[in-house]
C-alpha cells in the first residue's frame, strides 16, 4: 500500500467519521465535512458540464466543422437571459425548443416501452396451465390493479360498490408501501455495512502498514 | 412512568448504537444465515448464461458512489460471468459523480484477474450527459454519442469498437441502478431496440422492477445487497456481498424486535395510562 493510498484511505475514513458524528449531535466537524462535500460536488458538476457538454458536444465538433451546432450553442446561451426582467422573455424559446422535444421523445418511450407493455401484462389469461398457484396470482394482479385504479378515481364519490372497491384498492396499496419500506430498510442497512466493511477492513487494516 | 412509557421515550442514539453493533459484529465474529435464491436472481443468471461466448454485451454502470455497498458487487459479480464466457464488456455510466471512474476500477481489477485487455476485451465509454439523448442516439450510432472512450482515446482507435456501431451489435445489456435511468434503459434501448436487458437495482428500487420482470422488459432482476449475495452464491463466488449479508440479517431481526417492541409500548403505554386515569 502506497502513501498516497493510505492518505486517501485516512482522507474517506475521516469524512465517513465526521459525517456519522451527527447521529450523536449536530457538531463543526459535521457541518465542515458538509459544506466540502456541498461545494465539491458544485465544483465536479460545472466541470463535468464544460468539458462533456460545452467543449466535446458543442465546441469541438463546431470547430470540426460541424457549423449547425451553432444553432443549440445560441438556444442554450438564450437560457441566461432569464436573469435579466427586460428580455427574460427570450428564454421562452428555447424553453419551447425543449419542451417540445421532451414531450415528443417522452411521449413515444413512456406509451412504447411502459405503459403498453405494464397493460399487456396485465391482461393475462386466468387459466394458462401453470395450475392454481398462477391462476390465482393472475386473479391478484387483475383485482389489485383494478382497485388500485378505482381508488384513484375521483370524480365520484366512493360509496357502495365504488367505496369497497376503492378500500380493497387502499388495502393494495398499503401492502405495496410496506414491500417498499421493507426494501428501503435493507438498502439503508447495505449503505452502513458498506461503510463499515470500509472503516474495519481498509482503514484499521491500513494501521498495520502506519504503525 | 411505566416501562412501556420509557420504552417510548427511549434516546435513538441507543438504537443507533444497537445497529452499528449489529453490523460491527459480524465482522469480527463472521455471523452465516442462508441465502435462498430468488427466482429472478436465477432468471438473471440463466439469461448471462444463454448469452453466447465471445459476444459483446454492456455493464452499464448508473449508480453513485453512495450505493457502492450494494451495486459494485453486482457489477463484480457480472465482470466474473461475463469474463467467464470470454464475452466483450463495454461499460459506460449515465451518471456523473462517480459512475465512470467506478466503471474503470471495477473493469481494470476484473480485467488484471482474467487477464484480459483494455480495448480488446473491454473498453469504458465513460459518462455523457443527457440519458435520453444518449440512449436514443447510440441506437443510431454509439461513435456519434462517444466519439472517444473514458481517457480521450478516440473509438476509431480501439479494436474492440471496430466492428460495434450500434445496439444491433450487443447481445445483451446488464443495468445496474440506483435511480430511475434504468426505467430509460427498458423504454428506450429494451422497448424499441429489442436488446435483452437485466438489471442489479439497489434494494430501494428494486420492488418497482418486479413488474418490468414479469413484463418480460428484463430478464431477470437483482435486488439490493441480497441480490448480488444470491448471484454471488450461484456463480460460486463468496465476496462483498455474502460477507456482509451476515449483518444484514442480524440488523433485521433488530429491526424486527425493535418494531415489536414499539408497537407493544404504544399499546399498552396506552392501556397503562388508560387505567391510571
Amino acid at each position: 500500500m502506497t502513501a498516497v493510498e493510505i492518505l486517501q484511505i485516512w482522507i474517506i475514513a475521516f469524512f465517513t467519521l465526521a459525517l456519522f458524528s451527527f447521529m450523536y449531535k449536530d457538531n463543526p466537524v459535521y457541518k465542515v465535512a458538509e459544506h466540502i462535500f456541498a461545494g465539491l460536488t458544485a465544483g465536479y458538476q460545472v466541470g463535468l458540464i464544460w468539458d462533456t457538454i460545452i467543449l466535446q458536444q458543442v465546441w469541438d465538433p463546431m470547430i470540426g466543422g460541424k457549423y449547425y451546432l451553432i444553432i443549440p450553442g445560441i438556444l442554450g446561451c438564450l437560457m441566461f437571459t432569464r436573469f435579466s426582467s427586460r428580455f427574460s422573455w427570450v428564454s421562452r424559446v428555447s424553453l419551447a425548443f425543449v419542451m417540445g422535444v421532451t414531450s415528443g421523445i417522452f411521449l413515444i418511450s413512456q406509451l412504447h416501452g411502459l405503459v403498453l407493455p405494464q397493460m399487456r401484462d396485465t391482461m393475462i389469461p386466468l387459466v394458462d396451465g401453470g395450475g392454481f398457484g398462477a391462476s390465482l396470482l393472475a386473479v391478484i394482479v387483475v383485482v389489485g390493479v383494478l382497485s388500485t385504479l378505482i381508488y384513484f378515481y375521483f370524480s365520484k364519490e366512493h360509496t357502495g360498490a365504488l367505496g369497497v372497491t376503492a378500500k380493497v384498492g387502499i388495502w393494495f396499496i398499503m401492502i405495496a408501501f410496506g414491500a417498499h419500506f421493507g426494501y428501503t430498510v435493507m438498502g439503508r442497512v447495505s449503505l452502513l455495512i458498506g461503510r463499515m466493511q470500509f472503516l474495519v477492513e481498509d482503514w484499521v487494516g491500513s494501521f498495520a502498514h502506519i504503525f | 412512568m411505566s416501562f412501556w412509557d420509557k420504552v417510548e421515550g427511549i434516546d435513538r442514539r441507543w438504537i443507533y448504537l444497537m445497529v452499528g453493533l449489529m453490523v460491527l459484529i459480524p465482522f469480527i465474529f463472521p455471523a452465516k444465515f442462508p441465502i435462498s435464491i430468488t427466482p429472478e436472481a436465477q432468471s438473471l443468471f440463466d439469461a448471462v448464461e444463454a448469452v453466447p461466448d465471445g459476444s459483446t454485451v454492456m455493464v452499464v454502470f448508473d449508480y453513485y458512489p453512495s450505493t457502492i455497498a450494494e451495486c459494485e458487487p453486482m457489477a463484480v459479480a457480472a465482470f466474473h460471468h461475463f469474463f467467464r464466457k470470454n464475452c466483450k464488456i463495454i461499460t459506460l455510466s449515465n451518471i456523473p459523480l462517480g459512475g465512470p471512474s467506478m466503471a474503470e476500477m471495477v473493469s481494470r481489477s476484473m480485467a488484471e484477474q482474467y487477464g484480459k485487455e483494455y480495448g480488446i476485451d473491454f473498453v469504458n465509454l465513460g459518462y455523457k450527459y443527457g440519458y435520453v439523448a444518449v440512449l436514443s442516439g447510440m441506437g443510431v450510432s454509439i461513435e456519434s454519442i462517444f466519439p472517444a472512450d473514458n481517457s480521450g482515446t478516440p473509438l476509431s482507435e480501439l479494436p474492440l469498437m471496430d466492428s460495434i456501431v450500434n445496439y444491433e451489435q450487443v447481445a445483451f445489456i446488464w443495468e445496474i441502478a440506483d435511480n430511475a435511468t434504468a426505467d430509460y434503459w427498458a423504454s428506450i434501448v429494451n422497448a424499441q431496440y429489442g436488446v435483452p436487458m437485466v438489471c442489479g437495482a439497489t434494494a430501494v428500487m428494486a420492488p418497482k422492477f418486479y413488474a418490468f420482470v414479469a413484463a418480460g422488459q428484463f430478464l431477470g432482476l437483482l435486488g439490493g445487497m441480497k441480490g448480488a449475495a444470491e448471484y454471488e452464491l450461484l456463480l460460486g463466488e463468496t465476496a462483498a456481498a455474502t460477507v456482509g449479508m451476515g449483518a444484514q440479517s442480524l440488523v433485521h431481526l433488530l429491526i424486527i424486535g425493535l418494531v415489536i417492541l414499539g408497537n407493544l409500548g404504544f399499546f399498552l403505554g396506552r392501556r397503562y395510562r388508560e387505567k391510571k386515569r
